[in-house]
């Protein structure tokens, strides 16, 4: 192929491989649940196409990642795109999975055209295919042309990443595909494009003006409040797990965009930092997101049905289950001394940096940030604390829940292994710390000696630079430790008596309290709702049936949140767009002969205004 | 030698915890022309609940037992790392502020779980509600502290480097925090601690099903998370050289100094909760949104450099 | 020798304009077909070339024996209506081509000059026939036109490159010539399964079938 030449295919330096890495973090579990999760839900045959769909969209990312090459890697970013299209449409008998990979289909190719677009430009300034070439060539660029450049890369890589609000596609594509499916694409996919934001504007464009930068923070910061915010909404689990994905793609966002803010500063070292901080979250998510997918598959299979308003006592029936899903809830929570915990600490100190040494506009912009993050964070415990409690707490709300089995062996070795993961990376996190700061430093380039100080230390130290503010986090596991270890050990010595007496909830006197009484969770995010409420826009609809005026016989109510982005913003365009195409067909007249009256007149002028000498 | 120091400033810490709310108790009442109850009654309360028989719900998991361990550890875990009165784990770089936040959410995570899993609505609403006004803390909490150690002498200072004193930022910063204060320790206005009527209770409603043993645990919990709080303020806006030396007078002069802010603190916050009304849940987030107002303004203050 | 073949071909194709019956059309096409090899020939015998000889041969063969007899053959089998529905009647489609003729000799006059010589007017013929052969699938409304109109058309640029440039290169006309036939058999079949699906060939009737 003559756009490739031979010793620029492939490229695996530290940031293809740190992603290759996520991408296999997150795959290879996967696969090893798809063997239970599969073998319980389709026929043989199917469940081979399944597999076999998988294992070409996880070496189609992979190919995305480590290609040297701009066609290589739009040619594979293609296909990655049209296989994950056609295993979200795998369960096509669902009309709502048909649907849900139009919605996907489309917007990736828009996406994929704003890339091409880019791709174009860039190709036309450089001469070369290459991406050492173009990295070569790049100071070259205009800023306008940088400019454009940067604007087309955020919104082509910001559609698959998922950024507000571009984001609709997600809550739709993520929740139809199979479980294993689901937590690859939200767990790698979305993380390919954060390589390629990395890649193209942080790895070829070179030193940012400010302004990009502050677009990535703020757009950062909307997707993280408006992914959590309507997180705690839905009451499907994996449509609630997948729009704590663009929070989460939010988060990691917040770091990127701090650390871009502060290279076009000049500060490298923290720039550097930033970069990894965001790193370090894009592993966490990858792996506890995964993770919960996972559990929800497992759930699905359970008990067949993913709304968590019928589920409810799972704990007892699927003790490993949820065990893995509590880990991966306090992960996603950051609570100590899990993953999330410490990414989230890394980008608050970014943020503090910045807060701290900034000028006083970016004082305020930072302190903004801070707050948004912070807001966030506390909005996806109350989110987690809903899901986990309703879902797998207190009594069973269906007979599904009431009669679910724990799952395959397959399965749980797969959970049970990633909670493991999402545990080593929190007590490791100095040494994957250290690591992560390599890979950052190694398309930035601070003064060597800057960096020694950062990666020097204890293995389990992490050091943010800047300020003096250090974590330990294996020492705040054992004091966690320490401390409930003694508090048990000291009450249960001293209490007079040692037994524990078995008895009812306290049911205010009525007699046996069931299921029915039990908190819901629309109830439980009601409070949310209507915080919110500016912008989630709640209606409601009731519906009476009356016998006579003093006799009502049935009431309906429905209560539902309006979705603005769709309402607001992609309907319109939609409908926009058909209505151009309802007046421009009114020029197809059907008939051969007009069409060919067309071409005979085009041909005709063309020739005139050609020929002419 | 440091370790041990410690230990003993933990454990006292713990043990005098609930002399704290019986002193705020006794200022209430003392508001209130009342004799009231004894300034050791939480002591009391405790050491009968330990001597209880402790009923657990059938409809419960292994959450709702382990939970008390888990938040009164934390919020233990959580005291380490508070210069109390001597040397902290923060000053050698184990953690800082943030990880302080983070254990207290720890604990609240584990115990707004516990009250989703007894099956009762007290226990669902008042986890729903202690989620939502936990949301609308975290920012004030998290943006206040930074406002104050941006300003902080050193120019290296993380945030524990709280050394700011009676400057003008510091103290809007610390009106915003003792909002926050009065939301974490459940206080009038935000919640009532005197009551069980289940539209009024949200921390008292998670705890609801507790007796016993665990019941006692969790009350020491929430005395404890009190004393950090209180311990924080006093430490953002009155510092003392804390953690220098280990001589027995440096320490007992800091041990002095930090019951005299404790003192203060619970006698503005018992005038606090004598004077105003329990809000209704949606005006608490009004309240919390104006202490985030108040932080941002002490943001800019100390931007414009007071 | 050339000029009358020439105006040969021209009258013919003026003549396929004013056709109203379908066996006419095709007649008149494998006349002009067969007037086009004569000038093949014509040509190859000053030229001297064996490849030439094997073009005109196959001119002969595809154009002037095969197609117009797999028509026929067509137009008996589908028994569709002989009559020829013209959407311009034969006079005013005769005066169309005068135009037509008009605008290809001052298309022709751009890059020749107005000198008549015979390349000059064989250049004007075949653009008239190229224009002619785009007419008749325009203005006529059975199907068989317009593969009676495609090859018209081909013929018309063939004479052009012949007059012009001396004549495509041997493996194109090869190639083009299979071309052709394939077409017209293709289209062949899409009439017959047209028809039997609508039981007419009235390609403007399609219309019913918008959306």
């Amino acid at each position: 192929m003559f756009f490739l030449s031979q010793n620029s295919r492939w490229c695996f330096d530290l940031l293809a491989l740190f992603f290759l890495g996520v991408i296999a973090l997150v795959s290879l579990p996967s696969f090893l649940f798809s063997a239970g999760y599969l073998r319980a839900q389709f026929s043989r045959g199917r469940s081979l196409l399944a597999t076999g769909l998988t294992v070409f969209f996880v070496l189609s990312m992979a190919a995305v990642v480590a290609s040297a090459n701009l066609i290589f890697f739009l040619f594979a970013w293609e296909f990655m795109s049209l296989v994950s299209y056609f295993l979200v449409v795998f369960e096509h008998e669902h009309e709502a999975s048909v649907k849900a990979g139009m919605i996907y289909l489309v917007m990736t190719h828009v996406g994929t055209a704003f890339l091409l677009a880019a791709f174009l430009l860039m190709h036309a300034q450089a001469g070369t295919w290459d991406f050492e070439g173009i990295r070569a060539a790049a100071p070259a660029f205009t800023p306008a042309l940088k400019n454009i450049l940067f604007g087309l890369f955020l919104v082509g890589f910001g559609m698959k990443a998922g950024i507000v609000p571009l984001h609709i596609w997600l809550p739709y594509a993520h929740p139809q595909a199979p479980a294993p499916v689901s937590s690859i694409m939200s767990g790698a996919m979305i993380k390919v494009a954060i390589y390629g934001l990395l890649r193209f504007i942080a790895g070829m464009l070179g030193v940012p003006p400010v302004w990009w930068g502050n677009v990535i923070l703020v757009a950062a910061g909307i997707s993280c409040l408006v992914g959590v915010i309507y997180a705690l909404m839905e009451h499907d689990i994996k449509k609630l797990l997948a729009y704590h994905s663009v929070e989460n793609i939010g988060i990691i966002l917040l770091g990127i965009g701090a650390g871009m803010v502060f290279w076009s500063w000049g500060w490298g070292v923290l720039a550097a930092a930033a970069f990894a901080a965001g790193l370090y979250h894009t592993v966490n998510h990858a792996v506890f997101k995964g993770l919960l997918f996972l559990c929800s598959g497992s759930i699905q299979v359970a008990t067949g049905t993913r709304d968590i308003e019928k589920l409810g006592g799972l704990i007892k029936r699927m003790p490993q289950t949820a065990a893995s899903f509590l880990v991966g809830a306090m992960a996603i929570s950051a609570l100590p001394p899990l993953s999330g915990f410490v990414s989230e600490w890394l980008i608050f100190q970014v943020f503090f940096v910045g807060l701290r040494d900034a000028s006083s506009g970016g004082k305020l912009f930072f302190a903004g940030m801070m707050a948004c993050l912070a807001l966030t964070s506390a909005l996806a415990a109350a989110c987690f604390v809903k899901a986990f409690g309703v879902a797998f707490l207190a009594m069973p709300r269906g007979r599904a829940a009431a009669e679910a089995r724990e799952a395959s062996l397959s399965m749980r070795s797969a959970m049970i292994f990633l909670a493991a993961l999402t545990v080593a990376l929190g007590l490791g996190a100095g040494l994957v710390w250290k690591m992560f700061c390599a890979v950052a430093a190694s398309f930035l380039e601070p003064p060597a000696s800057a960096w020694s100080g950062l990666l020097s230390g204890s293995w389990d130290l992490i050091r943010f630079p800047g300020t003096d503010a250090c974590l330990r986090t294996p020492m705040i596991m054992l004091a966690l430790g320490a401390g409930i270890a003694a508090v048990y050990l000291f009450v249960r010595l001293t209490a007079r008596k040692r037994v524990m007496t078995a008895g009812r909830t306290w049911d205010c006197g009525y007699y046996r309290l069931d299921h029915r009484t039990e908190y819901t969770a629309t109830a439980f995010s009601k409070p949310f709702r209507i915080a919110f409420s500016f912008f989630l826009l709640p209606y409601r609809k009731t519906e009476k049936i009356r016998d006579s005026f003093y006799h009502v016989k049935e009431f309906t109510y429905e209560t539902a949140t309006t979705p603005i982005f769709k309402r607001y913003l992609y309907d319109p365009m939609v409908r926009g767009l058909f209505k151009l195409a309802q007046y421009v067909k009114g020029f197809q007249m059907g008939s051969i002969h007009w069409y060919l009256a067309y071409i005979f007149v085009t041909i005709l002028i063309l020739v005139v205004i050609f020929g002419r000498p | 030698m440091k370790a041990s120091l410690l230990l003993l400033q933990a454990g006292i810490a713990v043990l005098g915890a609930p002399l704290v709310s019986g002193f705020i108790r006794k200022v209430k009442n003392a508001l209130r022309m009342r004799q009231g109850a004894s300034l050791g009654q939480p002591y009391y309360n405790i050491a009968k609940y330990m001597a209880k028989e402790e009923v657990v719900s059938e409809a419960t998991s292994w959450i709702f037992r382990w939970t008390p361990s888990i938040v009164l550890g934390s919020t233990v875990a959580a005291l380490m790392f508070v210069p109390v009165f001597s040397f902290s784990l923060s000053a050698p770089g184990m953690g800082d502020v943030l990880t302080l936040f983070f254990l207290f959410s720890l604990g609240r995570f584990f115990l707004a779980l516990a009250g989703l899993d007894t099956g009762s609505a007290f226990g669902g609403m008042g986890s729903s509600r202690e989620m939502f006004i936990a949301s609308f803390v975290e920012p004030v909490a998290i943006l206040s502290v930074a406002v104050v150690a941006g300003h902080s002498a050193s120019p290296q200072g993380g945030l524990m480097a709280c050394s700011m004193g009676m400057s003008f930022s510091g103290m809007v910063a610390a009106a915003a925090l003792f909002m926050v204060v009065l939301a974490e320790t459940s206080r009038i206005p935000v919640d009532n601690q005197e009551t069980h009527l289940e539209l009024t209770m949200i921390h008292e409603a998670m705890l609801l099903e507790y007796s016993g043993p665990s019941l006692a645990m969790l009350e020491t919990a929430a005395h404890t998370k009190q004393l950090i709080w209180f311990s924080l303020l006093g430490a953002i806006l009155w510092p003392w050289p804390v953690g220098s030396s280990a001589a027995l007078s440096d320490i007992a002069a800091a041990a002095a100094f930090f019951v005299l802010k404790i003192v203060l603190c619970a006698v503005i916050v018992g005038l606090t909760e004598v004077s105003l009304a329990k809000m209704r849940l949606f005006r608490v987030a009004d309240f919390l949104g104006l202490a985030f107002l108040f932080s941002v303004l002490a943001l800019v203050i100390s931007g414009l450099g007071y | 020798m050339t000029l009358f073949l020439l105006t040969g071909i021209m009258i013919l194709t003026y003549a396929m304009l004013v056709c109203q019956r379908v066996p006419a059309l095709i007649q008149n096409f494998r006349l002009q077909s067969l007037f086009l090899f004569l000038v093949t020939l014509d040509f190859a015998f000053r030229q001297k070339e064996a490849g030439i000889f094997v073009v005109a041969g196959l001119l002969l063969l595809v154009k002037v024996v095969l197609i117009p007899s797999f028509l026929n053959h067509l137009v008996k089998k589908i028994r569709v209506d002989e009559r020829l529905g013209l959407f311009l009647n034969p006079l005013l489609s005769l005066i169309a081509a005068l135009f037509l003729t008009w605008g290809a000799s001052v298309f022709c006059s751009w890059f020749l000059g107005t000198s008549p010589t015979a390349v000059f007017a064989a250049f004007v013929v075949s653009i008239t026939v190229v224009l002619v052969g785009f007419f008749i699938m325009v203005f006529r409304m059975k199907a068989l036109t317009q593969i009676v109109g495609l090859l018209v058309m081909e013929n018309g640029i063939f004479l052009l490159a012949s007059a012009i440039t001396g004549g495509m290169p041997f493996f194109v006309e090869i190639a083009i010539a299979f071309d052709v036939f394939v077409c017209a058999i293709i289209t062949g079949i899409f009439m017959y399964r047209i028809n039997k699906v609508f039981t007419h060939i009235e390609v403007h009737r399609l219309t019913d079938l918008k959306g």
